[in-house]
């Protein structure tokens, strides 16, 4: 299992980073998209993924007593962050690129001024 | 527990709330704002002052948003660092807000400036309270999506244009911080900054490895040398702070480059200085991060430095020249807190390095602030800031002139101007570098340093001679310049030399800050790490 989210992370990341590499304006974006989803696969990988046990609440585990056999909640809560931060900056990215487009009246982002 | 800690934000969330909702009357909404940050400068010094600097002070506060105990909940710490850096965002923001009422054109204040502006407050004083990594980087979005739109502010093709640009590159770096925060998450088991400093200084005590640590650190390097503008990540600097309104760039300029490099202070000297991790990398063997951070922060600094005062130099817009000087001034910073990183943890060195890079954070937020700021009335004034088209403004405009040679000498660095302490004491500390380690690179970044001087001095020069000296050029034989944003520039030039005149205690406040910076176990106290059987 974390071969497999090693390698989703990893593909992303490449991908994303194809895609903010290129000229068109909307592949950029969809870049910026792809490389944020990244980092939230990975954000999540890191609380782990086994089935809950009591190790894998670090934080509980050495301030708390009785720890529940539960996943890490907190690495779904910066998730959760994460994800609504990037929501709203993709969305700002699309209305600039747009605005951007009708200023420079193309679609390349090599040629704008 | 302090309220007081808290207060700050508080101010600057209402102050946006209320110009947002005062939109539609422009005259209360510009009176509230200038309100709100007036109010921001107050709490901001009774905090300071009861909490860091006063006879009764306790040297440091915590608060613990909702109540939840460290390290569950979200901490605010109010620290002599922190405090120092409030300090310079609230002088730098009063200045900003004032001069922007009397420079924006009132339709333009209408759309969302006020409420922007002090979302960029908040964002601001936020990253410097915050003792939580996640935290930092919800304050940091918060600051540059402000950022963006201020950049997009005007617009036009350029505008929007080094807004998308500015906002991809600041995209893939959340991304980068967003891996570091959870590496280290994974690695050390807190997000807590007292919490990660505590398990990171005895890591068997708590079962961790912190082997990691080295690498991910040197992602978040990586992440707040792009928000300081430091090359190579320089790229989006001179477009961004060409756009974006001018009093808005002085704030780019005096405040948010400096929350990328307090983030390294903080969570190099604070957090990462207690790990004992080898570093073993082609180049640089050490024992810790900071082993590290030193050459590399180091070499940075130093391109900074050259890129900065070569790309000043060549350039004919006021504007341009400024936010090339910027990028060579956050070099100036740069080489000393890297002096510091190698300096001997027990010696003296390292603490008087920090209060050097933390004066010349003042003077750089100050002198810049004042020529961003006249740079904008020059224009406001004639319709354009090319040097080419400018000349013999002393003439036209002899306190405004004023005000910028008194700029322009303090970021040459003559006494007895703030910036003359700045850049001794960064040369103080990059000889004293040198000599307690002599190598190939702190005699590279001594030479940078000096080449930068010099080249501080020319383009310096240039603006002088270029823009204020000689015949009135047509376009400034007819410009009256607006004595409200003359005022205010004033002000800013009489603070230059008021700080370097009284330095005493300003170097004291910024010994404060540096030894909080130095002090994780002190840090760590503060914070009282209580919450669960952890304690």
């Amino acid at each position: 299992m974390s071969a497999a989210l090693a390698v989703a992370v990893g593909g992303l990341f490449a991908v994303g980073t194809f895609l903010l590499l290129q000229r068109d304006v909307i592949r950029v974006v969809f870049g910026v998209a792809v490389v944020s989803q990244a980092t939230f696969v990975y954000l999540i990988a890191m609380g782990g993924i086994d089935e809950g046990t009591r190790d894998l609440v670090p934080v509980l585990e050495v301030h708390g007593g009785g720890v529940p056999e539960v996943a890490d909640p907190v690495v779904q809560a910066l998730v959760l962050t994460a994800i609504v931060i990037s929501f709203g900056t993709t969305a700002l990215a699309l209305v600039l690129s747009y605005r951007a487009y009708e200023e420079n009246e193309t679609m390349d982002v090599t040629e704008w001024t | 527990m302090s309220v007081l800690v808290i207060a700050p934000l508080l101010v600057a969330v209402t102050a946006a709330v209320l110009t947002l909702a005062l939109g539609r009357r422009p005259r209360v909404q510009r009176a509230t704002s200038v309100a709100g940050v007036v109010g921001y400068v107050g709490v901001v010094s009774a905090a300071v002052w009861a909490l860091v600097l006063g006879p009764a002070a306790p040297g440091a506060a915590v608060y613990q948003v909702g109540g939840w105990p460290a390290p569950f909940g979200i901490t605010l710490v109010l620290d002599g660092l922190s405090a120092f850096m409030l300090t310079i965002a609230a002088g730098v923001g009063v200045a900003s807000i004032l001069f922007s009422v009397r420079y924006v054109t009132p339709v333009n204040q209408r759309v969302y400036y006020h409420p922007l502006f002090h979302m960029l407050l908040v964002g601001v004083t936020g990253s410097f309270l915050t003792g939580d990594l996640f935290n930092l980087f919800v304050w940091f979005e918060v600051m540059l999506i402000v950022s963006y739109v201020f950049v997009a502010f005007y617009g036009t093709d350029h505008a929007t244009a080094a807004s998308f640009r500015y906002l991809v590159m600041n995209v893939f770096g959340s991304a980068l911080m967003l891996v570091a925060v959870g590496g280290l998450y994974a690695t050390t088991g807190t997000l807590n900054m007292a919490d990660m400093a505590r398990r990171l200084a005895t890591p068997e005590a708590y079962g961790i490895d912190p082997a990691p640590v080295v690498g991910l650190s040197a992602l978040l390097l990586a992440v707040f040398a792009l928000k300081a503008g430091l090359v190579p990540f320089q790229l989006w600097v001179p477009a961004a702070y060409a756009a974006a309104p001018t009093p808005i760039t002085a704030m780019f300029a005096g405040v948010t480059k400096k929350v990328g490099m307090y983030a390294i202070v903080r969570l190099y000297f604070t957090v990462f200085a207690a790990a004992t991790v080898p570093v073993d990398l082609p180049g640089i063997t050490a024992a810790s991060p900071l082993g590290f951070l030193a050459p590399t922060l180091g070499a940075m600094g130093a391109a900074s430095v050259l890129v900065g005062g070569f790309g000043a130099v060549g350039q004919d817009r006021l504007g341009g020249l400024f936010a090339y000087s910027s990028i060579g001034q956050v070099g100036f910073i740069a080489v000393p807190v890297a002096v510091a990183a190698a300096a001997d943890p027990a010696g003296t060195l390292r603490g008087v390095a920090v209060a050097a890079a933390l004066v010349f954070a003042l003077h750089h937020a100050l002198a810049k602030g004042l020529l961003f700021l006249s740079a904008a009335a020059v224009e406001d004034a004639t319709n354009t800031d090319r040097l080419r088209d400018l000349g013999g403004i002393a003439g036209r405009s002899p306190v405004l002139s004023g005000a910028v040679f008194v700029g322009l000498l303090s970021l040459i660095g003559l006494p007895p101007l703030t910036g003359f302490f700045g850049k001794f004491l960064a040369f103080d500390a990059a000889v004293r570098g040198l000599a307690s380690g002599p190598g190939a690179l702190s005699a590279l970044a001594l030479v940078a340093l000096l080449l930068g001087a010099v080249l501080t001095i020319l383009y310096a020069t240039r603006v002088w001679v270029g823009g204020f000296w000689g015949r009135e050029t047509t376009a400034v034989e007819t410009a009256t310049v607006e004595s409200g944003q003359v005022a205010v520039v004033a002000a800013l030039a009489a603070t230059v030399v008021l700080v370097g005149v009284g330095f005493d205690p300003i170097y004291r406040f910024a010994e404060t800050a540096a030894t909080a910076a130095l002090d994780g176990e002190g840090y760590v106290d503060v914070v009282g790490l209580n919450g669960g059987d952890g304690a």
